[in-house]
């Protein structure tokens, strides 16, 4: 049954055209059992790292409205405090590892683009859409999130929701696609053993068998050259790029010393050794903050609702409890550093003002424009007794970079929700 | 259930599966659009890289890599050495290529204006750092090739 005109036999439509020895449903089949669980991993952490900011709070929302999916009922917790630089630890690691993987999976399928006739039936057709759609979201959302980290942004649209809504398209059609597929994979490691082309030398190295059933066409070649690689030394060196690319992503989640084995990854770069040497997400000089603005003028004014309270100078604020904690910051692109903050518990300022033991807290700096000038904190968060405005770090004064003359640090929370120059904090009433 | 397997070429879960994926694709796609200011540009990059992996990427470095073959392995069957030497070559060049396809923003500077921004570096240690991996790809390539040559050249 065709249902459009047949291409050319010729080219790569014609079938002796792919010569590798080595692609088939079995190599598919490996390298999809080694992308699965990367995947899976990517996913459930992106779905978390959106938990995180608590978009349900204040003005925290990313996509600048409440509709669909953005909605989560619980609130992000601020314990353990390593929290959120585990979970989006792994989504940058097991994102970079999947890439090798993924582009060597898309290399021994590639056959199947070219498959003659291009559409048998009407379920052949929505699979093949589908296949589509698989494809395109995947590398969309990879290419997105690879040049996000880099600070990169080529794209004419705002990263967060085409990464995340890009991964539902990628995802259904993920789901779909591993049912049509389970029966292949199922009969290629039945036919095979699951790691048993992985022992075959160079001379027992032969093409997978053709198809035997004549609906399922493969990606086994039917005109294969003789094997001048293993499959071994290709799931090696795939494994080989995975795993230094894992690496890269490692060394700047860990930070400290770390740091050097991630030597290409975007945060990979040593800063000096002072006290606010280490990891900027904004620079003060990117901001357009005025010098005046946090200069000795400078307060952090406390408000219940629409009443003002009182405003601390920096003197004030110094001269209350201080609290030292090392605490990590963890940046949505997958980075960390832990440093050690000292200044006023969250929780200090919220019984200065005399605001509700379950309020909740927007937190507004003194920088005028920008997606993360505010961030609003769950009473969780606000009672954590770790959670601090801090005004120092590693014992010497903040530097504009780290948010002088006040920022937050609260566990767990994702770095651009610490709010660098603090001007104002307002409490739910 | 067998009219529908004649019709529609596969059996209900199939076509239930199907219409899951497209419904949720869907979804996705109108809150792109209530979403973005220029969801065009969404739909560009979608289909782009389809296009640019499936049609560009992969058939440019499948040429490549059957050019690079067929002058080192020779047009005949290939001796054992000529092979070694092939993937002694390919494998540290494939190696090299991923680290750049995936850090080619830092290693080239292509967004060094906000990446200072951000972080107040400029990324211009990238590049040395890329080519010393290549070169250390390279090198301990060749090194582990010349161990093996004697005994290549034996069997």
């Amino acid at each position: 049954m065709a249902f459009l005109p047949s291409p050319p036999d010729a080219g790569p439509f014609k079938r002796s055209f792919w010569r590798s020895p080595l692609r088939g449903p079995w190599l598919a089949s490996f390298l999809s059992s080694a992308l699965l669980p990367l995947i899976v991993i990517c996913a459930l952490t992106g779905f978390l790292s959106h938990a995180a900011y608590d978009t349900d709070l204040g003005e925290n929302a990313v996509f600048g409205d409440k509709g669909g999916f953005d909605f989560y009922f619980f609130d992000w917790p601020s314990s353990p405090a390593w929290l959120y630089a585990v979970t989006q630890g792994l989504h940058i690691i097991t994102g970079l590892a999947a890439i090798p993987i993924l582009l060597a999976k898309l290399w021994a399928v590639i056959p199947k683009l070219f498959e003659s006739p291009p559409v048998r039936s009407l379920a052949h057709g929505l699979e093949r859409l589908g296949l589509a759609l698989l494809v395109g979201g995947t590398l969309f959302v990879f290419a997105t999130g690879v040049l996000n980290i880099q600070l990169w942004y080529p794209f004419g649209f705002a990263f967060v929701p085409a990464h995340y809504y890009g991964a539902f398209i990628f995802l259904g059609a993920l789901a779909f696609h591993i049912g049509t597929k389970i029966k292949v994979m199922r009969r290629a490691y039945r036919d095979q053993g699951i790691v048993r082309p992985l022992r075959d030398d160079l001379a027992h190295t032969r093409p997978e068998a053709e198809p035997t059933d004549e609906h399922e066409e493969t990606s086994a070649p039917a005109n294969p050259a003789a094997p001048t690689l293993t499959r071994r030394a290709l799931v090696a060196t795939v494994g080989a790029g995975s795993v230094g690319l894992a690496v890269m992503g490692a060394g700047q989640v860990i930070g400290g010393p770390f740091r050097s084995l991630a030597f290409l990854a975007p945060r990979g770069e040593g800063f000096g050794s002072g006290p606010n040497d280490f990891q900027v997400n904004k620079t003060f000089a990117s901001v357009g903050i005025k010098r005046d603005e946090v200069g000795p003028d400078w307060g952090l004014i406390l408000q219940v609702g629409d009443e003002r309270k009182v405003k601390l100078s920096r003197a004030q604020l110094l001269a209350m409890d201080q609290v030292t904690e090392k605490l990590p910051i963890a940046c949505v692109e997958g980075w960390t550093t832990t440093q050690e903050w000292s200044g006023v518990r969250l929780s200090e300022l919220a019984r200065m003002a005399g605001a509700a033991q379950d309020a909740e807290v927007q937190v507004r700096s003194v920088q005028k424009g920008g997606a993360f000038n505010q961030a609003t904190l769950n009473s969780g968060q606000l009672n954590e007794q770790r959670s601090l405005l801090a005004l120092k770090v590693n014992g010497a004064d903040l530097s504009l970079d780290h948010g002088f003359p006040a920022r937050v640090i609260v566990p767990a929370l994702p770095g651009v929700h610490c709010t660098k120059w603090v001007g104002k904090m307002v409490f739910s009433a | 259930m067998s009219a529908l397997r004649a019709r529609y070429g596969a059996g209900p879960l199939h076509l239930l599966g199907v219409l899951a994926a497209l419904v949720i694709s869907a979804y996705a796609l109108s809150r792109v659009f209530s979403l973005l200011p220029q969801p065009l540009s969404f739909f560009v990059w979608f289909v782009g890289a389809i296009v640019l992996h499936d049609l560009l990427f992969l058939p440019g470095y499948s040429l490549l890599g059957s050019g690079v073959a067929r002058v080192v392995a020779g047009d005949g069957p290939p001796s054992r050495v000529r092979i070694a030497a092939l993937n002694h070559l390919r494998v540290p060049v494939l190696l090299a290529g991923l680290a750049l396809l995936v850090f080619f923003p830092v290693v080239l500077r292509t967004g060094e204006t906000t990446f200072k921004a951000a972080n107040g570096l400029t990324p211009d240690v990238y590049l040395g750092r890329w080519l010393a991996l290549t070169a250390v790809l390279l090198v301990g390539s060749l090194l582990v090739f010349c161990i093996r040559l004697p005994r290549l050249r034996r069997q």
